[in-house]
């Protein structure tokens, strides 16, 4: 007698614009588990993806069900997220660089669109050199500005000209997000239906309000680069599955992705609220343009080679980033780079202390250490205060937040297991004087003796191990002038950590981390944080830098 | 023999000269523009006898209008009239001073098509070439679209074009080094008339270099004349796919149109250049593509089971090759691209 064996696989995968990510859902003893995993180049083709997949499950999952995973990965739940596969190009125009062109530009780039060209009317250009670059402009969309609200600028409309002079009739769309009383005159330069307007980001020279122009520009550069299926692009599908973690376990998120092409960031509230920025060129493929890189890289990691050695592989993260880093030093310049990126993705602020920041993207949830995660986090986000720190390994969350509300909430519950993989907890202060105690740590475990407390002395890094499952109760009391971020009534602040694969951080490194001045000292101190980090500690020691 | 499509991507306001089926070298001229000059201003309100801040309510034309010469700008009812003086770009009206703001019209520049070919397709924005030959696609590059005969000036594809190849004989010539080309190699190539070089890969200092003692010749009027560079591998000291160096080679002496900043080489009456595979098999030829065997050529042995951690530590799948050089090494597939040679090649 024979009996039928089948079994209900969901396949989950993340297309990014160099690598795809997939994963396979499936029942192990009752309970919904990762049971598959690859990434490959998404050149490769889904066939090649499909096919590794069948390999893995052959070799771990139910013999009985050999030589059917193909069949069964065909009828499988599919839930995908993808990255829009170019940029949207965008020519920003405005009065000033410094005022409205900056404004309109940081919302363009946190919007997702890649600025192709910036004009501006004190750009040092002439006239005739202002609409030579315009008139060759390639681009999906023009972004005008310039003008504060309640005032007529002639300037601010002599820009709206400019491009009314250099775009083709029938052309890309226009939006104005300058003053609001030049607002119809703007229109009325275009053919009908051609331009919008928005709320002023710069409405006076004090004020930055680039929040309304970002949103419009985030919903008309979906209309462009993905018309169809808009819940399954990745910008639209991460912040909602981080939305619902968010609201889930009650803690504030961030999570940030450093792609080979794109960078996105995510900022979450238990309350609902949730906020995106995805920056076009913020990924890896882009530290090639953030100034001074190669140069800095080679400041804040003593791994990474010699600045012509850096800046050449910057460049050639740009020609080939389905490529991967085959040497220490290409790694160890790469993982440098997404520091830099995910510090420029979080130069404005995120509002407060985060309870949870979640690495996603290859770059930092694929590091071959998970100290390499943590220092990337750690380094690039500077997460002021206690916060859990977390890698989303699977590429889970991405293909999660293309399902419907209610799905993502139960996959969500479903997937918790494998969802994400905890690196451990952080404390990171700020300020404090060099060599001196920055703050003292009193971990408390449950069924462990008690420690005397732990003296954290500025500009240093001590890992604590706390392993994955466990918790542990803190009493942390920083030194005059040392702040965990919020404000304090007391001398102590108690927290709970929980732990992971690094552990209990303690970082008193600053915000920015303070480097010494002489490159030997730098070298060696550099050193000793990366030791510290990735050394591999017994449970109950600290391992101090 | 092999064609591509050339496009010409024409700005606004260009006027075609060519039509669809016409025969075109290098050196002719598609389309022509005229591109605005720096502003001029042009008094509106004392012509029409009105107070400047209200002088705007009689303009005709919007601003970023394209006017001809005569054509009405102004016009107040009562017979006053303000007309342009010659085609101009419209862009403002001054409500201080009563003037409008004119981008005249320079004079007509030609739009080259840098290509011999064909003329497939006329558009108000583009003109397509179909160009008798093959095109090979760089990671990188710089500089405008050149033309000359091509010729390979090292002996192998790992070679550096040093400063000794470049000779009273390559002026005018498109230059195929091998693995870099230093800034000074490259500063001798423009300085004796080369019109581009390709290479496997260059130092991103020495580029730097080379393009700094260009921008200071240039300030001083030294520098004349296009310049073009294109890297078919990448950045760094990297060897050139010897597949695309041989395929080279046996064109040597074509003529060539390169186009630094779009890094493709157009080589004409040629048979298809080695095409690249991005997932390898195992036996493919392959070449390296990132450090230590960037631009290294080789045969793909075996792909290993499972994921392999190479050096830095990262897992991935891999496999081993037996590079030309006589290395053999273990190289995550990512990092590998098969190349193959076309039937007809």
């Amino acid at each position: 007698m024979s009996i039928a064996i089948d079994t209900e696989l969901a396949l989950l995968v993340d297309t990014g614009t160099a690598w795809t990510k997939a994963g396979v859902i499936g029942r192990v003893r009752g309970r919904w588990r990762l049971v598959a995993h690859a990434a490959q180049p998404t050149a490769w083709g889904e066939e090649e993806l499909l096919r590794r997949l069948v390999e893995q499950l052959a070799a771990t999952a139910d013999a009985r069900l050999t030589g059917r995973f193909g069949e069964l990965l065909a009828r499988s739940t599919r839930v995908e997220c993808r990255t829009p596969a170019r940029a949207a190009r965008l020519a920003v125009v405005a009065v000033s660089r410094e005022l409205s062109g900056s404004s309109a530009r940081r919302a363009a780039e946190a919007a997702g669109w890649h600025v192709t060209e910036m004009v501006t009317l004190d750009d040092g250009l002439s006239l005739a050199g202002r609409v030579a670059v315009l008139q060759s402009a390639e681009v999906d969309a023009w972004l005008l500005a310039g003008g504060f609200d309640d005032a007529r600028s002639a300037r601010a409309f002599e820009a709206a000209a400019l491009v009314a002079a250099a775009r083709r009739p029938g052309g890309p769309p226009v939006v104005w997000a300058g003053s609001n009383v030049l607002a119809a005159d703007v229109i009325g330069l275009f053919e009908k239906g051609a331009a919008t307007a928005v709320t002023n980001p710069r409405p006076d020279p004090r004020r930055d309000e680039p929040a309304e122009l970002r949103e419009h520009l985030q919903g008309l550069l979906r209309r462009i680069v993905g018309p169809a299926d808009e819940e399954r692009l990745t910008p639209v599908a991460l912040p909602r599955a981080v939305g619902a973690l968010a609201h889930a376990t009650g803690l504030r998120v961030l999570a940030v992705d450093i792609g080979a092409t794109t960078a996105m960031r995510v900022l979450a509230d238990p309350d609902g609220r949730v906020e995106s920025r995805v920056h076009a060129r913020g990924g890896l493929a882009g530290a090639m343009l953030l100034p001074g890189a190669a140069g800095r890289i080679v400041r804040i990691d003593v791994d990474a080679g010699d600045e012509p050695a850096v800046a050449d592989l910057l460049h050639n993260l740009h020609a080939r980033p389905a490529s991967l880093p085959q040497t220490s030093e290409e790694l160890a310049a790469t993982q440098a780079a997404a520091r830099l990126l995910l510090a420029s993705l979080v130069e404005d602020g995120v509002g407060g202390p985060l309870d949870l920041v979640v690495g996603t993207g290859r770059a930092i949830a694929a590091a071959p250490h998970p100290g390499q995660a943590m220092r990337m986090l750690l380094d690039g986000v500077r997460p002021v205060g206690v916060t859990q720190m977390a890698i989303d390994a699977g590429g889970l969350l991405g293909p999660l937040g293309s399902l419907t509300d209610a799905e993502i909430s139960e996959g969500l519950t479903l997937l918790a297991d494998d969802l994400l993989v905890p690196l451990g907890t952080s404390v990171v202060c700020r300020g404090g004087d060099p060599g001196r105690v920055a703050m003292r740590v009193t971990v408390h475990r449950a069924g462990w003796p008690a420690h005397s407390p732990v003296e954290v002395r500025t500009g240093q890094v001590q890992v604590i191990a706390l392993p994955r499952g466990q918790e542990a109760e803190l009493t942390i009391e920083p030194a005059n002038g040392v702040t965990l971020g919020a404000a304090r009534r007391s001398p102590r602040i108690t927290a709970t950590a929980t732990g992971g694969v690094v552990g209990l951080v303690l970082d008193a490194r600053g915000i920015p981390i303070g480097l010494p001045r002489r490159a030997d000292d730098r070298r060696a101190v550099v050193a000793s944080w990366r030791d510290s980090l990735m050394r591999e500690a017994p449970v109950g020691a600290e391992r101090v830098a | 023999m092999t064609s591509v499509v050339h496009s010409v991507r024409l700005p606004i306001a260009s006027t075609p000269s060519v039509k669809v089926g016409a025969r075109v070298q290098p050196e002719d001229v598609l389309a022509t523009r005229r591109p605005p000059s720096d502003g001029v201003t042009l008094q509106v309100a004392a012509a029409l006898r009105r107070p400047a801040e209200s002088a705007s309510e009689h303009l005709v034309a919007r601003p970023g209008a394209l006017l001809q010469r005569g054509e009405l700008l102004a016009r107040d009812g009562r017979g006053r009239e303000v007309t342009v003086p010659q085609a101009c770009l419209f862009l403002g009206y001054d409500p201080d001073h009563g003037t409008a703001l004119l981008s005249p019209l320079g004079v007509e520049e030609p739009i080259v098509s840098h290509v011999r070919g064909r003329v497939t397709r006329v558009t108000p924005s583009t003109i397509d070439v179909r160009v008798a030959g093959a095109v090979v696609v760089g990671v990188a590059g710089s500089g405008a679209a050149v033309h000359g005969k091509l010729r390979v000036a090292v002996h192998d594809a790992a070679e550096e074009l040093r400063a000794g190849a470049i000779d009273s004989d390559t002026t005018g010539r498109i230059v195929v080094g091998g693995s870099r080309a230093s800034a000074e190699t490259l500063t001798r190539a423009r300085a004796m008339g080369v019109a581009g070089v390709v290479l496997g890969g260059v130092l991103d200092k020495d580029l730097r270099d080379f393009e700094a003692t260009q921008a200071r010749r240039r300030e001083v009027g030294g520098a004349g004349g296009d310049f073009s560079i294109v890297l078919l591998e990448g950045y760094g000291k990297i060897g050139m796919d010897p597949g695309v160096f041989d395929w080279l080679r046996r064109h040597d002496g074509k003529m060539v149109s390169l186009f630094g900043d779009d890094a493709r080489l157009y080589v004409y009456d040629a048979d298809e250049p080695p095409t690249r595979r991005l997932l390898v098999r195992a036996g493919d030829r392959v070449v390296g593509t990132r450090r230590p065997y960037a631009g290294a050529g080789g045969r793909l042995v075996r792909i290993l089971g499972g994921l392999h951690v190479v050096s830095s530590g990262i897992s991935a799948r891999s496999g081993l090759v037996r590079f030309e050089d006589g290395r053999t090494g273990i190289v995550p597939l990512a990092n590998l691209e098969a190349t193959e040679v076309a039937a007809s090649g």
